[in-house]
Parts: structure tokens; sequence; C-alpha cells
């Protein structure tokens, strides 16, 4: 769960508008293959979005990677996996907000109970009691609920701080934005504080679980950008299609003629090749 | 596609009411084919990665898994997209060496974070006329990851075409960056060669 001040995201935004300066050549229109590579990237911004690209890379060399590394290196994985299960509890108001707003009553049922669960059982969500207990988690956000409804993903938007994204995407960051109580609760010093922290120990957390990954993805790829671009990309769509395809009844389990929808069917007409 | 055994099949499990039944396990068998075959490689790749041995026995023994079990030739052709028509046979001789070392180096490169790597099998589907198993691979220091392997048998042997991981295709995403890479270097086929070469060089 990204979940974002809005004070903050104003100023970034305001950053990126500024920022927005070149845009991609597209080929020439007699080069077919080439105009159709240049309409599947869809990055009209790309040489803006390198330079951000490049920008985000460094700060990340510099403080983030260092940072999630001595976070790998100085808390222990049990107590890494309790940090990152209490930020997911925090997240649950986007979670269910998302959840209502995307229709899908078996989601937000999920998210309820997890909540329930684990902030009881489960010692304020450090504990994830309710993944075993049939309640598994599921990614929400307000970038894939605008995908649901319909809005489509856009060209490619490489942000400064947030990283890979569209302008679905960044929008979907205000929403939840709007939608976390931690932007409303408060206004003293004490309660600023804690909401820099718990972004901070989020971004860590984040950052740590993505650290093989990152480092390999960096190692291998001839073009680290236009590799990052094509996973992100992928990895949201993977999502949308999670979401799309989730369309478990309310009636429970037990109840007769109501497993049908939750069972895995095989198309007769895809047969064995072997 | 269907092919016309399927097809015939088709026809008389829809004119025979029990003949259903008989398709039922056929496609429960192929299914389990898939997934013996994901269980196989996945078990051989556990016992290598978390086994004794030197380092470069280990390498060796992947190489052989990898050479297999993937249809390396499949992969690299689809990597490399619409420029593979415009390569000269020379050109693709030497991309198709390369990626081959590049491959194995990527995934052998790879021996140390995978120690005590564990994977739990899922199920399996079928997706336009390849297996889909579903597996969950989990490694020290990282959360479980969702991995999909992607079983064509279309050249009689079932191979791994591709390998989905949390919605990322590897093939489709080694695409779009020799894609990228082409496309900022003139389209020059050679000139993505010499990369790989670079790097094949530098992993040693």
């Amino acid at each position: 769960m990204r979940a974002v001040n809005l004070r903050h995201l104003l100023v970034i935004t305001a950053v990126l508008l500024g920022s927005l300066g070149g845009c991609a050549t597209p080929p020439p229109a007699d080069d077919a293959d080439a105009v159709a590579d240049f309409k599947e990237a869809n990055d009209p911004l790309e040489p803006t979005n390198r330079a951000i690209y490049a920008f985000d890379d460094a700060l990340d060399t510099v403080i983030l990677r260092p940072a999630a590394k001595a976070y790998r290196f100085i808390v222990p994985a049990p107590a890494r996996a309790g940090i990152h299960n209490a930020l997911t509890n925090f997240g649950t108001p986007v979670q269910l907000g998302n959840d209502i707003l995307d229709g899908r009553p078996r989601r937000a049922g999920d998210t309820t109970m997890r909540f329930l669960i684990n902030t009881t059982v489960g010692v304020l969500g450090i504990f994830d009691f309710a993944k075993n207990w049939g309640y598994p988690d599921h990614d929400a956000d307000f970038g894939l609920t605008l995908a649901l409804w319909g809005l489509p993903e856009g060209p490619f938007l490489y942000l400064p701080v947030f990283g890979p994204s569209d302008p679905r995407d960044a929008i979907g960051l205000a929403g939840n934005a709007v939608m976390d109580p931690f932007t409303w609760v408060g206004q003293g010093t004490t309660v600023r504080a804690l909401d820099w922290s718990r972004m901070g120990v989020n971004a860590l957390d984040q950052r740590e679980r993505h650290l093989d990954d990152i480092d390999s993805t960096k190692k291998t790829a001839l073009d680290p950008y236009a590799t990052f671009r094509s996973l992100y990309r992928q990895h949201r769509r993977g999502q949308v299609e999670d979401l799309r395809k989730d369309k478990r009844a309310t009636i429970p389990v037990w109840f007769p003629e109501s497993g049908a929808s939750d069972k895995v069917t095989y198309s007769p007409a895809v047969s064995p090749a072997y | 596609m269907p092919n016309r055994r399927n097809f015939l099949l088709l026809i008389a499990a829809s004119l025979l009411p029990t003949a259903g039944r008989l398709v039922r396990p056929a496609l429960a068998q192929a299914d389990g084919h898939a997934s013996d075959f994901v269980k196989g490689i996945g078990d051989k790749l556990v016992a290598v990665v978390n086994g004794p041995g030197s380092e470069r026995d280990k390498r060796e023994r992947l190489t052989q898994i990898i050479d297999s079990g993937v249809d390396v030739e499949g992969v690299a052709r689809f990597c490399l997209g619409r420029f593979w028509r415009n390569a000269t046979p020379e050109q693709q001789k030497r991309y198709m060496e390369l990626f081959h070392q590049v491959l194995v180096n990527n995934i052998t490169s790879k021996l140390g974070d995978y120690q005590g790597v564990r994977f739990t099998m899922g199920r399996a589907q079928q997706r336009d006329d390849n297996d889909v198993v579903s597996t969950v691979v989990g490694r020290p220091n990282n959360p479980p990851t969702n991995v999909d392997w992607i079983i064509s048998a279309a050249n009689g042997s079932p191979r791994i075409i591709d390998v989905v991981a949390e919605g990322t295709s590897l093939r489709l995403t080694q695409r779009s960056d020799y894609a990228s890479y082409l496309s900022r270097n003139n389209n020059n086929i050679d000139a993505l060669i010499n990369a790989m070469r670079q790097q094949v060089a530098q992993a040693g």
C-alpha cells in the first residue's frame, strides 16, 4: 500500500509538470515496423521519462537502496514480516474503499475480516492469521479501480520519487491519498511526524522486498529503463486482470449451487495437444 | 487451435452423453503431464541449487536442465521479434549462441540468491494451446512469488516457453528490452550482438 500525503503529492506534481519538456520524436510514417514499435512502447514523453528515471535511480542508489540493505541487515526477517503486515493492516481503509468502489463484495469481505482478525488476534496487524483462515490478501488501489471502470492506462510516465506509472495510476495515487484517513486525521506535529514515519518505513519495506529483483534486473537488462517500463505495465495489467476475474458470489460456499463460480472450469474446447 | 483428433473428440463428446465423461479424465491427465513435467524440472533445479557440489559443477548441471527443459531456440526467436527476419543467417547463428549463454548466465548467476529455494505446486490450466502450471516460489529474504510456467508440446516433447512471475512474462520483458536497445541503436542487429557479447564476457 502506497499511501501518500496529499500535500506531498501536490508538490511532486508541480515538480513533474515543470519538468515536462522533451517529447519523443515519432519515426517516419513510411517505416511501418518502427511506427508499430513506437505505438507499442506508448511512451511519447520518453526523453523526459528517461531523465526522471536517471534522477530516481541516482536517488535510489545513494539513499533508498543502502537504507533498504541496512534495514535487511539490522532487522531480522520475522520482524520485517511483522512490520510489513502491520503496514498492510494500516492500509485497510484504502483497500476496503476500493473494494467497494470496485463492486467486489467478497473482496470487501476479505479485507474486513482480515482487519478484524489481524488487529485483534494478530496483535495490531503484526501477525497475518487471516491469510491461513481463508481470507487472503489482494491488491486494491484507486488506479486499479479506475482501470476496472474502463479508464485506459494512457502513455507511460516515470514519476519523480514514485517511479514507473501512467496517468491513470498517477490519478490513482492522488485518489488513494484522498481515501486514506491518515491524510485527514489531526494537524499536530506528532501526527505529522507519525505520518512521515509511516511513509518512510513503507518505502523501506517495499524497497527491501524488491532488493534482489531490482538488482538482478539492472544487471541483466541492456536497457533497464525499457525493461522496468515493460515490467511495470505487465504487473499492473496482471493485477487488473485478477480484479476483473474475481467474480466470486456473495452466497456462502456451503449454500447449495453456490460453489460453481468459485471453481476453476476447464473449457472442453481446449484439449491436450499431446 | 484444437487439432483434428481433439476436434473429433469434441464432436463425439457432444453426440454421446457418456463421452463427456471420457473427455474429462483425458483433460485431467494432460494437466497432470504438464504438472509432472514442471514438478520434475523444479525438483531437479532445487536439488542442484540447494545440493552439494562446487559452483562450476552446479553451473554445468543447471545448463543441462535448461537445455533439456527449455525451448531456448523458440524463446530466442520470440525475443528478437521482427528483427529475426531482418537478420542474416550469420547474425541469427551468433545471436542464438549468445542468447543461450546469456540465459544460462542469468540463471546460474542467481545460484547464491536462490540458496534455500522452495516451491509448491499449484493448479494447471490450458491457455491458447499451451499448458500453464502455477507454482509459488519461496526463497529466503524474499516474499513468496507466484510463478506460472508456460509449457508447449508443439515440438513433440513438453518444453518451457515462458516463465511468468507475478504477472510479468520473462520473454515479453526480454523482447521489449532488446526492441528498445535496437531502436536506440539504429536497429543495428550487430550492435545488439556486441552488447550481448559484452554481457557474456562480463559474467565471465
